[in-house]
């Protein structure tokens, strides 16, 4: 696949030309926070801050979501003049009916701007709500998603809190991407991946990338991908965190936590949500909410009964969910590194020493970084070994390849 | 695309191509449910009604059919859904049937619901009890208060297919006499003679003939023979942890031994996240499990 070229002052006529057809989302800065809106012209698009304060999963799961619409009437008395009336009324057995309207709009829409972590995100949602593994098909978050483009840009500056090479992806990484950018000098170098992609960037500011801008992209990969911190090891975690299920670190480690699940709500790959009903008079609505697995009342049954009442207990759902559950029955990873649980929440609970600390074996420390980068980051640096950062550098055995990759 | 609610919705009319995505269950919508009327309420105790809902398309009440042990989502548009056990018997074909106590809000809606009017119904759902895998053995139901609507339409069926089985047995136990349900049904039981019926209540009183004491005193008196056995119960949580100690005193092993759970749920197929145990969604994995099943997953029932 040929790599594309576009350069930086074209951006908002590319984002135009998307704008014509469909709807185009991107992270705009508003009152110093960036967030994915919908983008229209004159509005800058932020790319130096690496990761929106949300990811963009709220448009394609929506936080709120009406699927269902009902009306409830009375079927028509069998006479309808006025002076019999009372009497029909009295012989005829009143008919309830209800009209049930199913809802489920999909417009097109190109996200642009989201981060190979983001993408990511979606596919391991695709899973669940795509019926992987024979269960079921949900028509409202499939459709969405089907009507929607991921145009991905390369993280040039990883965070301190990233660690996406250590759970298999890469700053560069294209699992669920259409077309990804990555910053150059004065621009984008830019490769498709599937069709979707391709239909995106088919514009007419697109050139062929130089050679130097295409040695310069596969640089600037190289370098991200080095400064990705890996501070732990995937292999066994599964198993460890399934061994140490009545471990006493979760009590240790959920002590701070207020069970605000600011994490869930900020994760690109939490898809836990609610079903409620609104009835105004005789017309309501059902639709789904996000929902968090830390409030207790989650699952508080209606006899007061609470399966997961301690809160230890809800912490530990949420992080084997992630790496024991979801694996089991979906064969990947509910997680893809962004490191946003870290970075908000407001008791500073740390994903990376949950995992540290209950991913290792029983009556074991936990162990330093020991993970190599996932295999797709590694094929990309061929020509020399990524740099590590210290503390990965310091590590002790590598496993020997990027296992879950 | 909905024509009267009765039109399942699926992602190809909604999205040129989505129709190549990966194919589900139910093949559409599986949140749209079918509307069903109440053609009969019956008030089996003080807080407990069974209904008997027609679905409003003839085609979908014909074509209707569950595995003994399956689940439905029971809904009054406006108010909500909740997860029933289906107590009719497999094979009736005019309606189906649910057992509800009173206890929250959809439940309490449920309750004001007259004849002739108007629910959602999304099922069946879950997995079953394995009756075809059970044939020749002996099958013992213990069960207590409303956990009896979980076991009903099982016993239902292995009365209907007696033969196959080698025998029945029914520990059913309640607070007090007017707490049991299926009062009908348990004058019929009473004078079959293919069955054994034991009725216990927690606390003697004025009238009552046959046994009392909580279920699994009266369970571990019986003294049942393990041996080409299965043991089934359902009930309070409370009744269920004890009879499970029970059925391990009197001998049964894990995979003889079975309940149904009960979870908070929302959208019943596997997706929404809340009823699960460990890897296991109760509402698609469940509701029914082996004790095998269960010493696999997490404490938290």
């Amino acid at each position: 696949m040929a790599i594309k070229y576009l350069s930086a002052d074209q951006l908002p006529a590319f984002l135009s030309s998307l704008a014509e057809k469909t709807r185009v989302v991107a992270p705009i800065k508003t009152d110093g926070v960036v967030q994915f809106q919908p983008w229209a012209a004159g509005k800058d698009v932020e790319l130096d801050v690496l990761l929106a304060k949300q990811s963009p999963k709220e448009f394609v799961f929506l936080q709120s979501e009406t699927f269902l619409k009902f009306g409830y009437s009375m079927a028509p008395a069998a006479e309808d003049g006025e002076g019999e009336a009372e009497s029909a009324s009295e012989s005829a057995i009143p008919c309830e009916t209800v009209d049930v309207e199913a809802l489920n709009e999909a417009p097109a829409q190109v996200i642009f701007g989201l981060r190979p972590c983001d993408a990511r995100g979606f596919v391991q949602m695709d899973n669940v709500f795509g019926g992987y593994g024979g269960f079921y098909f949900d028509p409202l978050y499939s459709a969405r998603r089907e009507a929607t483009t991921l145009l991905a840009v390369t993280c040039r500056e990883p965070r301190s809190t990233c660690f996406c090479t250590a759970i298999g992806g890469c700053p560069a990484g294209h699992e669920g991407v259409d077309a990804l950018f990555t910053q150059v000098k004065d621009g984008f170098a830019v490769e498709t991946f599937t069709e979707k992609g391709e239909a995106a960037t088919a514009f007419a500011g697109l050139g062929d990338a130089s050679d130097a801008q295409e040695s310069e992209a596969a640089e600037v990969k190289l370098q991200a991908t080095g400064k990705v911190d890996v501070p732990f090891a995937l292999e066994g975690i599964r198993d460890n965190l399934h061994d140490n299920i009545g471990g006493e670190g979760w009590h240790d480690l959920c002590m701070r936590c207020i069970s605000c699940g600011t994490c869930t709500y900020v994760c690109p790959n939490c898809y836990c949500f609610s079903i409620n009903d609104e009835l105004v008079e005789s017309t309501g609505e059902r639709y789904r909410v996000w929902d968090n697995c830390f409030n207790p009342l989650y699952t508080e049954e209606t006899s007061g009964h609470n399966p997961r009442a301690a809160k230890s207990n809800r912490f530990r759902n949420r992080f084997s969910h992630k790496f024991w559950y979801y694996p089991d029955k979906y064969d990947s990873l509910l997680c893809s590194g962004c490191g946003r649980c870290i970075m908000h929440c407001p008791t500073r609970i740390d994903i990376r020493e949950v995992l540290r600390v209950m991913g290792t074996p029983v009556g074991t420390t936990p162990a330093q970084a020991i993970a190599a980068p996932a295999a797709e980051c590694a094929a990309e640096s061929t020509a020399a070994p990524p740099a590590l950062p210290v503390e990965a550098t310091r590590a002790a055995p590598a496993s020997p390849d990027g296992k879950e990759a | 695309m909905a024509d009267n609610g009765k039109t399942r919705l699926t992602a190809a009319d909604v999205v040129a191509g989505a129709s190549t995505a990966r194919a589900g269950k139910l093949g559409g919508n599986p949140y749209l449910p079918e509307i069903a009327t109440a053609i009969e309420i019956i008030q089996e105790t003080p807080n407990i009604k069974t209904l008997r809902l027609r679905f409003d398309d003839p085609a979908v009440q014909e074509s209707f059919s569950f595995l003994p042990g399956q689940v439905g989502q029971l809904g009054i548009f406006g108010v909500g859904e909740s997860t029933f056990a289906i107590t009719s018997k497999p094979s009736e074909k005019e309606f189906i049937q649910f057992s509800v106590m009173k206890a929250g809000e959809v439940t309490k809606a449920i309750h004001n619901l007259s004849e002739g009017d108007k629910v959602g119904i999304r099922a069946p759902m879950g997995c079953g009890f394995p009756v075809e895998a059970w044939k020749g053995q002996r099958i013992l139901y213990v069960m207590g208060g409303i956990g009896s609507a979980a076991l009903k339409a099982t016993i239902e069926y292995t009365l209907e297919h007696r033969s196959d089985y080698a025998g029945i047995t029914i520990l059913y136990g309640a607070t007090a006499p007017e707490n049991f349900t299926y009062q009908a049904d348990i004058d019929d039981w009473q004078k079959r003679d293919d069955l054994e019926l034991v009725l216990t209540i927690d606390r003697d009183c004025d009238g009552w003939q046959c046994d009392v004491g909580l279920v699994p005193h009266v369970l571990e008196r019986m003294n049942p023979d393990p041996a080409n056995t299965i043991a089934i119960t359902c009930g309070p949580p409370i009744m269920i942890k004890f009879a499970l100690m029970s059925f391990q005193k009197l001998g049964f092993t894990d995979e003889q031994t079975y309940t149904t759970l009960e979870k908070r749920m929302k959208c019943g197929i596997g997706i929404c996240g809340r009823c699960n145990v460990g890897p296991k969604y109760v509402c698609v994995d469940g509701p029914v499990f082996s004790l095998a099943e269960l010493k696999e997953l997490p404490d938290e029932l």
